[in-house]
């Protein structure tokens, strides 16, 4: 790890413990456990979120706007699945693969006749798919109260006198396990070799022989199965509803800017610290209306921040 | 070529006596819920020229303009109830004062480009919505905010346009002052700017143009134009709620100035008459409004891969050829 | 279950409508078994569905009734036509759908809006255009300030009081966290009246604002909880309100708070839904009778929707306030001078010239009258969720505010108590 990356690290980490120190600082942990608990568990939605992302973006130049939209028709299937009767690991498999279909098409169909357009007009055509999933999705189910349970909501683990769902340990948990394994993807395969010189230069990667479509592909199909889950997530943890759950890539694009678009390990540790410090901020008086807006301004922040050295200059790539 | 600022080009003649028809027949021919949805989309198109023009002619990306149309609106709100300003007034103050922020949203963010320029503004109108959540839209109360508890007071709408038919004129005649302010800064030293810079930043910075300057002057008009088009949707109501000014609206009305054609007048008519008029017509025929997304997502992939100028520019196409061939 | 399939829900309405004849014939306006055949009269009704919730079961119930009373004899042989329209939550939207149904279409009168946008907006259109909008479900405070609207629900205000007071007389709460819509004439509104409710009485409250659009239940009921309450009031839509309660039980945060909530809960499909883990430990305020009651209103009610409505239609408090809304009104029209039926300033004083009429659905007399404001429904019930249904533990209560002493003056003057 490059000391650059230790000091972002370090940031985040400085960050949350401060509103930590400010806000919870005279309050028994019995309380503020809580406000930690629920935020490490959104936070761990915006990092998966983000991490879906990043891993396209980075291989193929597409930022995924329909990500969010792919796991809500992934939600209602499994959903509508559970109605019927299904086997449960069937209906969350279904979610996850409807998903997956979803963004599968789109990658292999669609995307390839943008690929040699600027990496904005490529994140808005997503936006269009987007918008077909959802006026599909929010058309075939109207608008009702709905939920979605999972076992894991049953199961509860006491943590240092605090009260945990597993569900909520299991959002956290795949949160991290996710960034390790695609770490372990990208570092350890053939593949992941070739998904990491195509990131890097992708003309070149393109003389070289590295099979660009194929690599491609196989970055969408990551983000369509990290769309399903987080969606399955979002779904049973905050709310079961296509319009919220699709637009829910707002604030994971919020994430992914916190790990710049690159880096796997700062999406991560900066979606979890906006989920904590969106968490936290509901303790202070005047903060607790806007406390949605923290996954907003720390990704401003990024972005200025790290655009702080660049002149408008001679062009290059966006 | 005649670059002079009062030249009428057929697209503007075009352009200006489409805005003539609809405003002698439009009120005259509605009844009172195309009044109200015309309205709203006359005030939409005003807002979607000022995203257009960024696009067409900087290449810029804005996603926060609906979020821009709730702070002129708020600006407008809350002079209404604060003191007793002509509607005029108030509309051009707010039109000031969110050009302004404009203006504060744009330097930081001016040193990038492309995708991360989109996404800066992207945080922003998610920002601005959380905002207007949980502030609201001043409704006559007290204090910085203006919010009471309980019901509205009274908004004063301008004395020209005090029916809904008057009130229609009205916003297609300021939407059309909106159109031929853009045109006019096109036509005059920041558009050659612009076209200089939309061809190549570097060639611009070469020949001695303030690229900061100039990209910072377009954010500006189209905060102004948003603002404006912000103070008639509040006249239009006599008050606003933040369910109007979600980011997801702003994203929206960047995807409809695509699909309808960010580079002609035309096409922010035909981007407004999708935004509001296509989802009163589904409601009309009872056909479920969800399906006007399916229209929205489908025309914007389309106009992205085969129709780059949007369906405005399939009619100019059109046009173009149907006279190319009377002349042979 | 909601899936859109014209087939199966055609099917639905055919079964409900053999179930319903078979067990209680309903009794709608003349009640003569005939169909009207006249020149229709045009009714308007406005409700909302949109992202925070789905608030169309009094315009439902409002529809069966008519197509009852239209299958019934109708206004003197003339069917009523009531058009709905969805506001979608969204002021223009309810801006355009006002001005349809009384500028273009010419409504005599709305009854049964549910909405928590469209009266904010059209309160003034209704009196411009001398309208009378008999709401059902109307949770803002024009609802109930302004000169043309009536409604039948209580709206968030009464109904929190009812709750809070109850709380604080029998089940010993002194500190009540009100969790409501961050909207100033709704959830900011009725949860201010409950905190001057609990400072009268020598305790305190708070509340804790949901964005109606922000997704995050958890951290409003997390405010809830820093803010040091013993009893938390939801003040939700009953979907909202469910997302809470699943927050609250995953949390095993049930034994350490008393949980109280408005009507809106007050819904047959709640006990199921909230599960075994609540059940005996959630209080409702009930703005009309309970469900199954089985006075001779509460059972019409049921048998109109089986016989005239969807099978999915919901069967809550606010089904029956569209369903009373409806009833009164057709009263009124059949009362009143059938020459006057198409003008709507006549039916506007016929429906202001209601007076005294009951119901065994509501506590106290219904009434209009011609003041700048209206509240004819200011006592409740109070029940208890438990397993399969509800409990009723405090039958007929005035609520004890000094909100209410100006419609108390309206109702001596008025001769009703």
């Amino acid at each position: 790890m490059t000391r650059g990356a230790m000091v972002n690290w370090l940031v985040y980490a400085a960050l949350m413990a401060g509103i930590w120190l400010w806000l919870a600082g005279g309050m028994p942990f019995k309380v503020t456990g809580m406000f930690l608990a629920s935020g490490l568990a959104i936070g761990s939605l915006y990092a998966l979120g983000g991490i879906g992302m990043v891993v396209l973006y980075r291989a193929s130049g597409v930022l995924n706007f329909s990500a969010g939209a792919a796991g809500a028709a992934g939600a209602m299937t499994a959903w509508q699945l559970g109605q019927w009767g299904v086997w449960p690991p069937l209906a969350w498999a279904g979610c996850i693969g409807v998903a997956l279909a979803l963004t599968l098409t789109y990658g292999r169909y669609l995307a390839p006749l943008l690929a040699w357009r600027e990496t904005v007009v490529k994140a808005v055509a997503t936006l269009g798919f987007a918008l077909i999933i959802l006026g599909l999705v929010s058309f075939i189910w109207i608008d009702d109260p709905r939920s979605l349970e999972l076992p894991t909501d049953q199961i509860g683990i006491v943590l240092f006198g605090l009260r945990v769902t597993a569900t909520r340990l299991l959002a956290f948990a795949a949160a991290i396990g996710i960034v390790v394994g695609i770490w372990a993807f990208l570092g350890r395969t053939e593949i992941g070799l070739q998904m990491r010189a195509v990131a890097n230069a992708r003309d070149l990667s393109a003389l070289l022989g590295i099979p660009i479509r194929r690599v491609e592909t196989i970055a969408w199909g990551i983000s369509g199965l990290l769309a399903g889950f987080t969606g399955l997530m979002f779904a049973n943890l905050i709310r079961l509803e296509p319009v919220v759950i699709t637009f829910m890539v707002i604030p994971s694009i919020a994430a992914a800017l916190a790990g710049r678009l690159n880096s796997l390990a700062l999406v991560l540790v900066g979606g979890l610290s906006m989920g904590v410090i969106e968490s936290l901020l509901t303790l202070s008086p005047t903060l607790k209306g806007v406390r949605p807006i923290a996954p907003f301004v720390i990704a401003a922040l990024v972005l200025l921040w790290s655009q702080r050295g660049t002149k408008l200059t001679f062009g290059g790539r966006d | 070529m005649d670059r002079s600022l009062f030249r009428l080009t057929a697209s503007g003649a075009s352009g200006l006596s489409f805005a003539a028809l609809c405003f002698v027949f439009l009120p005259m021919l509605a009844g009172s819920y195309w009044l109200s949805i015309f309205t709203s989309a006359a005030i939409f198109a005003m807002a979607i020229s000022g995203v257009a023009f960024m696009y067409a002619r900087l290449g810029m990306v804005s996603l926060t303009q609906v979020g821009l149309m709730g702070l002129g609106g708020w600006v407008t709100l809350r002079l209404n109830h604060l003191w007793d300003l002509p509607f005029e007034v108030n509309m051009v103050l707010a039109a000031l004062a969110t050009m302004i922020c404009g203006w504060v949203l744009a330097l930081p963010a001016l040193r990038m480009r492309g995708l991360y320029l989109a996404l800066v503004t992207l945080m922003a109108a998610g920002g601005l919505e959380i905002l207007f959540a949980t502030y609201q839209f001043p409704n006559g109360g007290t204090g910085f905010w203006g919010v009471k508890i309980g019901s509205t007071a009274p908004f004063r709408r301008p004395a020209l346009a005090q029916s809904p038919e008057a009130y229609l004129r009205y916003c297609i005649a300021i939407a059309t002052l909106g159109f031929l302010f853009i045109e006019a800064h096109r036509r005059l030293f920041p558009g050659r700017a612009w076209a200089l810079i939309r061809r190549s930043e570097a060639a611009a910075m070469a020949a001695g143009v303030n690229v900061t300057l100039y990209k910072t002057w377009a954010f500006g008009i189209a905060g102004a134009i948003a603002g404006a088009a912000g103070a008639l949707l509040a006249g239009s109501l006599g008050l606003l709620d933040d369910g109007t000014f979600r980011s997801s609206e702003s994203i929206m009305l960047f995807a409809l100035a695509v699909v309808g054609g960010a580079r002609f007048w035309l096409g922010a008519v035909i981007a407004a008459v999708l935004f509001r008029v296509l989802p009163g017509l589904l409601n009309t025929w009872g056909v479920d409004t969800d399906l006007a997304f399916v229209i929205f997502g489908a025309g914007l992939l389309h106009a992205l891969i085969t129709a780059p100028n949007g369906i405005a520019g399939q009619v100019h196409d059109l046009v173009a050829k149907v006279r190319g061939k009377r002349h042979d | 279950m909601k899936l859109r399939n014209g087939l199966a829900g055609a099917f639905a309405l055919g079964l409900g409508m053999i179930a319903g004849a078979a067990f209680a014939a309903p009794s709608c306006g003349a009640n003569t078994g005939q169909a009207a055949t006249g020149a229709p009269i045009i009714v308007g009704g406005i409700f909302s569905n949109g992202a925070p919730g789905d608030w169309s079961s009094s315009t439902d119930a409002a529809a069966a009734y008519f197509a009852c009373v239209n299958a019934n004899g109708g206004i003197g042989g003339r069917p009523i036509e009531y058009h709905v329209e969805d506001d979608q939550w969204n002021p223009e939207a309810a801006a355009a759908a006002a001005a349809k149904l009384v500028n273009d279409q010419k409504a005599v009168a709305m009854v049964g809006n549910g909405s928590f946008t469209e009266m904010a907006v059209n309160a003034q259109t209704y009196v411009d255009q001398g309208i009378m909008a008999m709401a059902s479900a109307c949770a803002i405070s024009e609802c109930f300030e302004t000169p043309n609207l009536v409604s039948t629900n209580q709206g968030p205000l009464a109904s929190n009081l009812g709750a809070a007071q109850y709380a604080q007389e029998e089940l010993g709460s002194k500190n009540v966290a009100c969790i409501g819509l961050n909207i100033p004439n709704n959830g900011i509104w009725s949860c201010q009246a409950v905190i001057d409710y609990m400072t009268s009485k020598g305790g305190t409250g708070s509340m804790a604002m949901l964005n109606p659009g922000a997704p995050d239940v958890n951290s409003a009921l997390l405010e809830a909880v820093a803010s040091g309450a013993d009893t938390i009031l939801m003040n939700l839509p009953a979907g909202l309100a469910l997302a809470v309660l699943k927050a609250a039980q995953e949390q095993d945060l049930r034994d350490a708070y008393t949980w109280i909530a408005p009507t809106p809960l007050y819904d047959l499909s709640v006990p199921d839904a909230v599960g075994e883990y609540w059940h005996g430990k959630i209080w409702v305020n009930a703005e009309l009778a309970p469900i199954n009651q089985g006075g001779p209103d509460g059972q019409n009610w049921l048998a109109v929707l089986d016989a005239f409505g969807k099978a999915d239609d919901p069967r809550d408090t606010f089904s029956q306030a569209g369903y009373l809304s409806a009833q009164f009104f057709v009263k009124a029209l059949l009362e009143m001078d059938p020459a006057g039926l198409d003008d709507r300033a006549a039916v506007t004083a016929a429906i202001k010239g209601i007076k005294g009429y009951t119901s065994d659905l509501m506590c106290g007399p219904y009434y209009v009258g011609d003041a700048a404001f209206h509240q004819p429904n200011h006592a409740g019930q109070m029940v208890k969720v438990v397993a399969g249904g509800f409990e009723v533990v405090r039958p007929c209560y005035e609520y004890d505010s000094a909100y209410f002493d100006r419609h108390k003056e309206v109702e001596k003057a008025l001769g009703l108590n």
